[in-house]
């Protein structure tokens, strides 16, 4: 084990940190307004939606995110030229992004559904007896009682992204493992377990600001549900 | 001030209400009794419309709904004007006494936040709750709970009160203080439609009371009709059960 190496290697990632950090922000901000649609469709049973939906997440529950992937990357440009858009290749980052939003809007769809599904009906047909339009319903009464409910959820879908995002590299993405690859290969593969060692370190810490911050939420969490009289007040988090 | 003709409620291909005619006076207090599963609350909420009827005609406030054309609009116009305490209070969870009495007076009457302070203050202190203000739902009583939700329909001023059971759900030491509410504000003048089992209760107050079994209004008169003089088959055995009335045979 060379530790000089690793600490050598070290501040090379921090300029493609921000690179992975932007693609799981992006991916989690619109994977969750992509899953929002999806939980309404499926709440409200929209037809012929609600059908697809489930084609929807069948699908990306049970294909492996790497081969979703590479459908995106080499998908997207046939997709496109079906349209009368000829491109010959897409932006492996672009790609890695739509894939990740896909992946989420379903995923995290599965928390919020049995999240909204938790909220007492009665709570609704109060906001309705009094003339709240849906909209006020939804962001007096829907929100702040689902939010609590689903954090834990999502703050697991926040930890599967961050994993998901290590395998963006196989679309040929320079982030961290992407970089990692990198000089792997400058060292003729002689310093690998350093490097990967390197880079575990470095998702340990993001992972563990990450639950820092979860932290801080959580115990608002658990006295938001106490006082509103939401029993159950565990899962991961 | 409210009148329904010909109301037809249909779930699920079965007809819950049919035939279904109904008025009610400005300041009239009105009970629905009957056996369980007869349509007593699906017909309080055909009103302010938390359900669908599938044909009929309504009239309210001088305002006319077809039942089978009902837009959004008329929903929220129609619910605007009514107010419901519902058996399981369901006052909002994630807010206090006070924003759960104040909220929709600011958010759909767009009242000033001063004058919806005050206006729940005072219906607060008709029902003797006005020491609970910052207090969440979960931490008071069923009857305490279901006594801000009846501050809540009052702070809205509606024309009609819409009473869904709502001491049903209450452990019979807490039942009398609801009542008692109920009662004052019917003394105050409001038009009430009350669902009930407590017919002693329901005697008591109405100006007229209204039993329905299978879906239909099998009956209805002065309490003193229905309770002491009805000839009704359907209506004296079913309040045989809970009540001895002095029927002259």
């Amino acid at each position: 084990m060379n530790f000089e190496y690793m600490l050598e290697i070290l501040p090379r990632f921090f300029s493609v940190i921000p690179v992975t950090a932007l693609i799981i922000a992006v991916s989690f901000i619109a994977g969750l307004l992509l899953s929002v649609g999806v939980t309404i469709i499926r709440v409200k049973k929209i037809p012929v939606f609600n059908r697809l939906m489930d084609i929807y997440l069948s699908f990306t529950r049970s294909a492996p995110i790497l081969l979703q992937l590479f459908i995106f990357y080499f998908g997207i440009p046939v997709l496109l030229q079906a349209f009368g858009i000829a491109v010959t290749n897409v932006e492996p980052i672009v790609a890695a992004i739509a894939c990740l939003v896909f992946y989420n809007g379903a995923f995290m769809s599965e928390i919020l559904r049995p999240a909204y599904l938790a909220i007492d009906k009665g709570q609704f047909e109060a906001a309705d007896s009094l003339g709240y339009t849906g909209w006020q319903k939804f962001s007096r009464i829907t929100m702040p009682q689902l939010i609590p409910i689903a954090l834990p959820g999502m703050t697991n879908a926040m930890i599967h992204l961050i994993h998901d995002s290590s395998l963006i590299f196989a679309i040929g993405v320079v982030d961290i493992m992407g970089l990692a690859n990198i000089i792997g290969s400058e060292t003729y593969g002689l310093y690998q377990v350093e490097v990967f060692l390197t880079v575990a370190v470095i998702y340990w810490v993001i992972s563990l600001i990450f639950e820092q911050l979860v932290k801080l939420f959580d115990k608002r969490r658990r006295k938001v549900l106490k006082f509103e009289g939401y029993t159950s007040s565990e899962g991961a988090g | 001030m409210l009148n329904i003709e010909n109301l037809l409620l249909r779930l699920g291909g079965n007809d819950i209400l049919k035939n279904i005619d109904l008025s009610v006076e400005s300041g009239e207090v009105v009970s629905l009794i009957g056996p369980s599963g007869t349509g007593k609350t699906s017909l309080l909420r055909c009103i302010n419309l938390l359900e669908a009827p599938y044909a009929g005609r309504m009239t309210f406030e001088n305002d006319t709904y077809d039942f089978s054309k009902i837009s959004q609009r008329d929903k929220l116009r129609l619910r605007r004007q009514t107010a419901m305490v519902f058996q399981q209070y369901n006052l909002f969870k994630n807010k206090t006494v006070l924003e759960n009495v104040m909220e929709a007076q600011v958010l759909v009457q767009k009242k000033s936040k001063q004058a919806a302070y005050d206006e729940s203050l005072d219906q607060l202190e008709k029902v003797g709750l006005r020491n609970k203000l910052d207090s969440y739902p979960a931490r008071l009583s069923g009857g305490q709970q279901q006594r801000v939700s009846i501050a809540r329909a009052l702070a809205v001023h509606p024309s009609v009160i819409l009473f869904d059971e709502p001491t049903s759900a209450l452990d019979p030491e807490l039942v009398g203080e609801v009542l008692h509410t109920i009662r004052d504000v019917a003394k105050s003048g409001m038009t009430i439609l009350l669902v009930t089992h407590e017919m002693r209760f329901a005697k008591d107050i109405s100006d007229r009371v209204i039993f329905m079994d299978n879906g239909q209004v099998e009956e209805q008169g002065t309490p003193e009709d229905i309770f002491n003089r009805s000839q009704n088959p359907r209506t004296r055995q079913f309040l045989s059960q809970f009540y001895t009335p002095n029927f002259e045979i």
